[in-house]
């Protein structure tokens, strides 16, 4: 853990005389255990948005689920410098840090950053608030879309289906589904599932984070009816 | 890259809106498929793989490592892919950084299984040595040697063929280190475990173009496709992973209409796949 | 400087904002004549500035600071180390600045800002030899264990007097800084002691039941400002930054020691004068800063 961990050799974290094991709680037979945050299964945590955090960016966008806080700035647009010829379509480069402090033990977001499919992994459970993030933070840049793009995950803990989970959650967790949509246009823009489904499952997960979806949706778009009013004040 | 011409586009269309692509193949049929076991000496396992004129390496090796804290009674796996500019002019320099980033998480997702192993194609439990202390890391490389789409699929039967072909050398452990010692280990040159593949899911990728979608694109076919979606299945019929690619959205009822179209599929696939790598095996032992 | 008065001819029929985009420097000048800036503050005025503490949950001490848009998120992580046998009963900080490419067009993904190191070594260095923190307090077991305190800090949004809001940031998260219990166990090893067991009876005594929180002694506070001509712009602005290159940034202790003084280059010689209106100018701002701080601070003791 040491080597993995801080930055500087020879230094650790120092964890509690217990070992975290899957908690008693989560066990497959149980079904009225509480989350640790006392949330319902079915419950997402209070979502919060906010456009306009940076000044200097073209548009950016904050938002705050629990305890995951992200900021997205949109630059540009920018001359290409790759492009040679005449190109009817633009780029859009996306690029995600991590604080060293956004995990428990330090510094393991950043160190694998050379392996962005590690980064990936640690962003798993952060990267549907980063997608719905972004996609209001383009919005806010005054950038054309189809639809705004909301983003929730599942996992899946024994037999039960939990939404949004936690990073503790998560750590337990027998398999997870992330969907990411455009809720008036109803359509899916992204989906990954890891562990194993069976089709009812995946069914009834499926249904639950496009609700979920929905419900995001209206909360960022009052967010920006919200800033819209205010700047024609 | 693809170049093609307005008349190709829509033959390539025209094709798949009447069930009969350009090569002559139905949406739901594969290219011939041939595998070959054992072509990297060095590896603990490996084995190569062509579709069509897709082809792919994959290679097994493993090393003695410390598992996880969080996870001190399961064993490490690594997947990583390259892309060789053999395949593709694209692909020299750092051209084909992004396409083997994707294809490393795609079978990270689809072979992986969720956080605490369920439903993982490999059982990580069972490279566990000495819980805490010692177990095995998996590296599973895949290389793309000449690419005509479908390279997902193609690397996820080129991994299966080569852990059916890995044998991990067998670990005696010598009793009597304590607390944070790390405990002496013996590695057999002769007796290998031969690994279960029994569990391991093959990767369907279902690729639409216009309203249909077709298994085992060409890089024509893939050209043309709004998006893709592959999932990956294990024998007994579950999802283990999935994956989408691709620009366009997909309404949710098209999903789980492509994954039960996978999962049809997927029963011939295994079978094949089956049946090819028994038949490499042999013919390796022959030789 | 052919035409000297091209633009002053134009600055009536042009429109201010291409006015200001084509002679930045004539149309700041101008401002600056009537003795004001473009963001309307008097020329030694700095902007609002607001401080939060614990914004970081997974951090041991949390602070994010804000002079105008200038935004930094600070947290501190501490890590058990052994300490150097030079300095058996010291522990060690660890500052580490970084700029994330959301913070400012200039930052592009995958080139480190320039700026980024400057300012993250400028700030062990402030913070050093203020003699702030006494590195004694950090010792855990003498020879054996101390604490390694990393201070990271983001900057979220970078609007000039980087090195400013920085350093207020840091100096906060440290006052905000709660160090966890722990305890050493038969292997050696500093453990941590969870809430539950407090109460009950310890196997093992904590080693730092009674060092919580560290005595933070002459907390250094800084300003920058802008020698241009003969104005001093205090707290300058990026666009400010951009235009008059000329910076002058002081450090001073809460009892007004200088603590250390940056004026990397520039076009402009400071005379002493100028220096000491600096320094005049930073002991005003490090009254308000030390207030700032203090009601953060009895804000985080209501709660």
């Amino acid at each position: 853990m040491a080597s993995t961990g801080g930055g500087a050799p020879g230094t650790y974290t120092p964890t509690p005389t217990k070992k975290t094991q899957r908690s008693s709680f989560f066990s497959d037979s149980d079904v009225d255990w509480l989350r640790p945050d006392g949330r319902g299964f079915h419950q997402c945590r209070p979502a919060f948005f906010r456009t306009g955090a940076v000044n200097s960016a073209a548009g950016s966008a904050y938002a705050e689920f629990g305890n995951t806080k992200v900021i997205v700035s949109v630059f540009g647009p920018r001359e290409s410098k790759k492009a040679m010829v005449y190109s009817d379509v633009g780029r859009l480069n996306c690029n995600v840090s991590c604080t060293t402090f956004a995990t428990p033990v330090r510094g393991l977001g950043s160190d694998n950053k050379e392996f962005s499919s590690m980064l990936h992994k640690a962003l798993e459970g952060d990267l549907p608030v980063v997608i719905s993030c972004a996609s209001l933070a383009l919005a806010d840049a005054g950038i054309m879309m189809y639809d705004l793009v909301a983003g929730v995950s599942v996992s899946c803990l024994g037999r039960n289906l939990i939404i949004d989970p936690i990073l503790e959650e998560e750590n337990f967790q027998d398999g997870s589904l992330m969907i990411t949509c455009m809720p008036s246009r109803y359509e899916v823009t992204q989906l990954s599932i890891t562990g194993e489904w069976s089709t009812a499952k995946l069914n009834e997960a499926m249904q639950l984070c496009l609700d979920a979806c929905s419900k995001l949706d209206k909360i960022m778009r009052a967010c920006l009816k919200e800033a819209a009013s205010a700047s024609l004040d | 890259m693809v170049g093609l011409s307005l008349g190709e586009k829509h033959f390539i269309q025209g094709g798949i809106d009447q069930n009969l692509r350009s090569d002559g193949r139905k949406r739901d049929a594969y290219r011939p498929i041939s595998i070959e076991t054992g072509v990297i000496p060095q590896a603990n396992g490996s084995a190569r793989i062509r579709i069509g004129a897709t082809e792919v390496i994959a290679s097994v090796k493993a090393e003695l490592g410390r598992p996880n804290a969080l996870q001190p009674d399961k064993g490490k796996v690594a997947i990583f892919v390259d892309c060789s500019p053999v395949a593709e002019p694209m692909f020299e320099g750092r051209g084909g950084e992004e396409l083997s980033t994707e294809l490393s998480v795609a079978l990270q997702c689809c072979l992986l299984g969720g956080k605490s192993g369920a439903g993982a194609g490999i059982d990580l439990s069972s490279l566990i040595v000495a819980e805490g202390k010692i177990c095995w890391d998996l590296y599973i490389d895949g290389l793309v040697i000449s690419s005509d789409g479908n390279l997902l699929d193609a690397l996820g039967a080129a991994i299966k063929a080569a852990l059916s072909n890995t044998g991990i050398p067998r670990v005696q452990v010598a009793a009597g280190a304590s607390g944070d010692e790390q405990p002496e280990v013996d590695i057999s040159d002769e007796e290998f475990l031969q690994f279960d593949t029994s569990g391991v899911p093959v990767i369907v990728t279902l690729t639409k173009v216009g309203r249909h979608y077709i298994v085992d694109a060409t890089s024509e076919e893939e050209s043309q496709m709004s998006s893709a979606v592959s999932v990956s299945i294990s024998r007994k019929g579950h999802i283990c992973g999935l994956s989408k690619r691709g620009s366009a959205g997909l309404d949710p009822s098209v999903i789980s209409d492509m994954i039960s179209v996978a999962r049809h599929i997927s029963e011939q696939l295994i079978n094949k796949l089956d049946s090819e790598i028994s038949a490499a095996e042999a013919d390796e032992d022959e030789m | 400087m052919g035409v000297p008065d091209a633009s002053g001819d134009l600055s009536s029929e042009m429109e201010v904002d291409a006015f200001r985009h084509l002679f930045p420097l004539r149309y700041f000048e101008r401002h600056l004549s009537e003795s004001i800036r473009p963001d309307a503050r008097p020329l030694g005025r700095a902007r609002d500035t607001t401080l939060a503490l614990g914004a970081v949950a997974s951090a041991h001490g949390s602070a994010l600071a804000k002079i105008g848009s200038t935004t930094m998120l600070a947290a501190i992580k501490m890590e058990v180390m052994i300490p150097s046998t030079e300095s058996p009963d010291e522990g060690c900080i660890a500052i580490d600045f970084h700029m994330p490419p959301i913070c400012s067009p200039i930052v592009r993904p995958g080139r480190p800002a320039e700026a980024a190191p400057v300012i993250s070594k400028q700030l062990s260095d402030t913070i050093s030899s203020s003699g702030m923190i006494n590195l004694k307090e950090l010792s855990l077991v003498s020879g054996k264990a101390a604490w390694m305190a990393y201070l990271d800090i983001y900057c979220l949004d970078a609007d000039g007097a980087l090195f400013d809001a920085a350093l207020l940031s840091a100096v906060a998260a440290f006052s905000h800084l709660q160090i966890p219990i722990v305890s050493l166990n038969d292997d050696g090893k500093i453990v941590l002691v969870s809430e539950e067991d407090e109460g009950a009876k310890l196997e093992k005594e904590p080693v730092n039941k009674e060092k919580r929180k560290l005595k933070l002694s002459s907390i250094p506070f800084s300003l920058t400002c802008i020698l241009h001509k003969n104005y001093i712009l205090a707290d300058p602005t990026a666009e400010e930054e951009s235009i008059m290159e000329t910076l002058v940034t002081v450090v001073l202790d809460s009892s007004a020691r200088l603590v250390s003084f940056y004026k990397p280059g520039g076009s402009f010689l400071a005379n002493t004068s100028a220096v000491q209106d600096c320094v005049a100018l930073t002991r005003q701002r490090v009254k308000e800063l030390q207030e700032i701080l203090d009601e953060a601070i009895s804000g985080m003791e209501i709660d």
